[in-house]
Formats: structure tokens, C-alpha cells, sequence
């Protein structure tokens, strides 16, 4: 029961979550009311669970191959072979995170097409930058005595990096994961521009068409999918 | 045993050790001490290949050190530090016993070692087993840093200053439990301290070092009574040294026998203390007689102020 309690706040967010998707519809008169001069008030082209569907798989998929690539550079450059690139991953990691994401997702178009793919792309450079900063801080901040017993009483460095270092780091790194997923959430939408399908379909059909219901539907959505992914996180990390 | 024959260690041009050749005899506790950069720590971690030395031979029970995977030597050598690096996010059980889960000893058999160490360094298990090290005082982190080191049951100890960040009284309780535990255990043991205090107290071989190079070695009664230089006798406390031998013999060794008419003096001494307590004692009472007691509480004994002046040492 402990664990019930433990993970019930994520859980009924995504109960909500859920329940918005498949009967947001349902408020069809609440987003009459909202543009009483439009026909079609309920984003049409796509069936809402089936855009959070690919916006979530989108997301995911981006998110793993993030925290592989992220978590993986920051352990090779802390270690002896790699201490050479530390500085570089450490600048790069910096200097990525003031790109806005608008400006990866054009320079990702040109490389890779439009789709999903480009999204990916754009996403996995975009949620690198935590990772890779917090995985550093937390891989960095863990006591030199702690390594230097972890040697001296015969770890080998294996053994150092997954019994004592990455469960020290956990938490930091674990933050860094967070952030990451829950901007790449929100930045996913814009996908929708390159032709992905993802929640930003209805928000940039709004826009276009000045149709502000389309617009919130998306919106709430997103906001929904990133508080439920966010409180997931506060319950591990 | 532990040699180290025309051992030096180079980084760069500097030389952090200067050819120095050293025997540590089965079952014997050695303490290398000396100023901060002198060396010794270098030399105590070039016997666990922390670092490889650059020139000579460590060889350990006659194999040099370099025939030994570096990893697996290390398991076979306890090692313990000043500021413990116990594992933060381990319970002191877990902690205790991380070198017989690394040579894959079964639970059942850890657990009891476990416990039995906690025993032997007076941590009560049911109070400790599960605790975290951050819940600890500085004198028992360094307790489980000890039990921790000897967990794998191995034949030799490297300590690299372990009770340099305790408190005067935590670190002399320490110490004296180390004696004790050594006592029963009988390890080889090379202890880095740059406390001189603390080396006379626990050395059965003091070995001063300077510069990268040995000054002097030899038993804590010689390096008291011929120190080798100024700097050695600086290290012993210069004109103070008269009290650091005082402290090094046991009053049992310079009493009297009793005499049958005698009435003995009101204040007495246990036959295992100190020279140099005896002496406090005559100075606080004022008294030029001291009885000296044994472990039962009966007087075995007598101390008179005369003995001090008489042939000490």
C-alpha cells in the first residue's frame, strides 16, 4: 500500500490525462461557447489519443537515446582516458543549452527531411545539454576519498563507476533527466511544423486558422502529459 | 613482510621518493612519519600500487608486487584513510563488508564477519548494522574504516593516517584500541602519521622520513634516546623528550617491590600506566611516593620520586 501512495499522484494525473484525451470532445458545447462563429470547434484531423500517443513515443525516443548519449559522454570524459575532453564536452554542453530549440529543428530539416526523424534529432541535441551538465556535476562532486578507498580496498573501475560513482551521481543526474524531458515535452509541439504528428498539430492549426479552441486542446494536453512525466520524476529521483 | 629495497617514485623531475629501503618483519606495526610532502604517504601507497613506483623492488612475502594483478592486490590489503571514504550511500554492514562481496564470499559467511568486526571494534550491531555513514561521529566512521579494512581478513594493514581529523581524546581511545586489537591480531601494519606522539605510542618501527629519503629508523626507545639530527629531535619534541620517554614506559617496569613495614602512599598508579602519568600525579598531589596498584586493585608496589632520576630507560 505504501507504494500506492508512494506513486498515486502521478497516476491520477495520468488518469486525467487519459480521460481528457479520449473525451475531450465531450466539451464540444464549452468550445462552441469559446468561438460561437466556427463549425468545427474539436480538432478533426487526428483522433487526440492517438496524437499523444506519438508525441509521447517521440518524446521517449528522444529521451533514451539522450540519456544514453548524455550519460555516456559525461562517464567517458570523467574517466582518466577521457579527461582530455572534459573541458570541450563540458563548453559544448554550456553553449548548446542558449540555442533555441526553433533554430535546431531548422538546421534539423535541411539534414534529415521532414517527419519525425528530424524531430528526434532535434530533440536528442536540444535535452543533451542537462544531461550532460548534470551528469557532470553529480559524477564530478562525488568525494575523492570515497574514489581513492574505492581503489585502494580493490574495485576494480568498473565496479567503482556502477556500485559507488552513478549511485552517488543518481540524483543529479536524475535531475538533469527531468528537466530534459519535460522541456523536450513542450519543445516536441513544434514538431508539428516539420511535419511530425505530435500535440503541436492542433496548437499550430489554431494558429493558423485563428481557431483558439483547436489551440487550447492542444495546449492542455501537452500541459497535462508534462505535469504527469514531471511528478512521475519527483517520485524516483 | 613488507620490503622495499632502493624504492623511488619520480613525478616528473621531482623526486617524491629518494631511493629508501625498508623491512616491515611479519605481525610488526611500522609508522612512517615525517612533515606534510615528505614522502611517506607516496610510500604507503606505492605498496598497494595506488601509485607505481618509478625504481627499486617492493616485494611483499618475497613476490615483488608487480607479479600480483593490481586489483587483486589490493583485496589481499586492508586500507584505511583520514577521512574513512565509506561509501555514503551504504549502510556500515554493506560498507563492512565490500571486500568479501568483491572475492564472492556467500551472505551467510559475510554477515557473519560482518558482525564479528563490529564486535571486535566495539560497534554494537543491532545499534549500527543499518545506519548510514553521515549518522556517524568521526570516531566511529573511522571505527567501521578500520573493520572495513580488515574485513577480507588480510595479512597487511596500510593506514594513511586514519585518526589525523579526530579529537585529541577520540583519537587517543583509537589508538589505544589499536594497540589492543593488534594485540590479538598480529598484522603487518604501515601506519603514516605525522604526529610523532602518536608514532612513539603505537611503532614497533619508527622510520622517519625527510625530502623523499629516511632520516632515521629504528624502535621509538632509540629514535627517543639518539635522534639523528636536529630535525629528528625537533620531531620528538626537543627538550620535551624527557616526558615522551616517561610516557613510553610502564610504571610497573621502574617500581619497588613493597616492603612488609611500609604503610603504603594514598595515591597509587595501575602498574600499566605510564612513567609520565606517574609524574603528573606526584605533581598535582605533591607527594614524592606513589603506590602502584595492579588490575585486582592491590598494591604490588611502590613508586618513589628517586626511580625517575635513577637509570630511565
Amino acid at each position: 500500500m505504501g507504494g500506492l501512495r508512494r506513486y498515486a499522484p502521478p497516476l491520477v494525473w495520468l488518469l486525467a490525462l487519459l480521460l481528457t484525451a479520449l473525451y475531450l470532445p465531450r466539451l464540444e458545447p464549452f468550445f462552441t461557447w469559446l468561438e460561437p462563429d466556427r463549425q468545427t470547434v474539436i480538432y478533426p484531423r487526428q483522433s487526440f489519443l492517438a496524437l499523444l500517443i506519438e508525441h509521447a513515443l517521440i518524446v521517449a525516443v528522444a529521451g533514451t537515446i539522450a540519456i544514453a548519449l548524455g550519460v555516456g559522454a559525461a562517464v567517458g570524459v570523467t574517466r582518466r582516458a577521457g579527461e582530455e575532453f572534459l573541458p570541450l564536452v563540458s563548453q559544448l554542453a554550456s553553449i548548446g543549452q542558449t540555442f533555441p530549440p526553433v533554430a535546431v529543428l531548422a538546421l534539423a530539416v535541411p539534414a534529415l527531411g521532414y517527419g519525425a526523424e528530424a524531430v528526434i534529432v532535434a530533440l536528442v541535441l536540444y535535452g543533451l545539454l542537462p544531461i550532460v551538465r548534470n551528469s557532470l556535476a553529480g559524477l564530478q562532486a562525488v568525494d575523492r576519498g570515497v574514489l581513492e578507498s574505492a581503489r585502494g580496498i580493490g574495485l576494480s573501475p568498473w565496479q567503482t563507476l556502477v556500485w559507488v560513482e552513478l549511485p552517488i551521481a543518481a540524483p543529479a543526474i536524475m535531475g538533469g533527466i527531468r528537466t530534459s524531458v519535460t522541456i523536450n515535452i513542450a519543445t516536441a509541439a513544434i514538431g508539428s511544423t516539420i511535419g511530425a504528428n505530435t500535440l503541436g498539430n492542433p496548437i499550430i492549426s489554431g494558429i493558423v486558422n485563428g481557431n483558439i479552441a483547436f489551440t487550447l486542446q492542444g495546449a492542455v494536453l501537452i500541459g497535462l502529459l508534462a505535469i504527469t512525466v514531471d511528478s512521475a520524476f519527483s517520485r524516483i529521483a | 613482510m613488507i620490503e622495499l629495497d632502493n624504492v623511488s617514485k619520480s613525478f616528473g623531475s621531482e623526486k617524491a621518493v629518494d631511493g629508501i629501503s625498508l623491512d616491515v618483519p611479519a605481525g610488526s606495526l611500522c609508522v612512517l612519519v615525517g612533515t606534510s610532502g615528505c614522502g611517506k604517504s607516496t610510500t604507503l601507497r606505492m605498496i598497494n600500487r595506488l601509485i607505481e613506483h618509478s625504481d627499486g623492488m617492493i616485494r611483499i612475502d618475497g613476490h615483488p608486487i608487480r607479479d600480483f594483478n593490481e586489483v587483486t592486490l589490493r583485496r589481499r590489503i586492508g586500507y584505511a584513510i583520514q577521512n574513512t571514504g565509506l561509501f555514503p550511500h551504504w549502510s556500515v554492514a554493506r560498507n563492512i563488508g565490500v571486500v568479501p562481496r568483491l572475492l564472492k564470499w556467500d551472505k551467510a559467511q559475510i554477515r557473519e564477519r560482518v558482525e564479528s568486526l563490529m564486535a571486535l571494534l566495539g560497534l554494537a550491531v543491532e545499534e549500527f548494522a543499518d545506519k548510514y555513514p553521515h549518522q556517524l561521529s568521526g570516531g566511529q566512521a573511522q571505527r567501521v574504516g578500520v573493520a572495513r579494512a580488515l574485513a577480507a581478513d588480510p595479512d597487511i594493514l596500510l593506514m594513511d593516517e586514519p585518526f589525523g581529523a579526530l579529537d585529541p581524546i577520540t583519537r587517543s581511545g583509537l589508538q589505544a584500541e589499536l594497540l589492543r586489537i593488534q594485540s590479538r591480531i598480529r598484522k603487518t601494519i604501515v601506519f603514516v602519521t605525522h604526529d610523532m606522539d602518536e608514532a612513539l605510542r603505537l611503532a614497533d618501527q619508527i622510520v622517519v622520513m625527510q625530502g623523499g629519503r629516511i632520516i632515521q629508523q629504528g624502535t621509538p626507545t632509540q629514535i627517543l634516546a639518539h635522534p639523528a639530527d636536529g630535525f629528528v629531535e625537533t620531531l620528538v619534541g626537543g627538550r620535551d623528550r624527557g616526558l615522551k620517554r616517561a610516557s613510553l614506559t610502564a610504571v610497573g617496569d621502574m617500581m619497588e617491590p613493597i616492603e612488609q613495614a611500609d604503610d603504603p602512599p594514598a595515591i597509587s598508579v595501575a602498574r600499566t600506566d605510564s612513567m609520565r602519568l606517574a609524574v603528573s600525579l606526584m605533581l598535582w598531589h605533591g607527594v614524592s611516593r606513589l603506590s602502584v596498584r595492579d588490575d585486582n586493585g592491590d598494591t604490588v608496589g611502590i613508586l618513589p620520586l628517586r626511580r625517575l632520576v635513577d637509570d630511565v630507560g
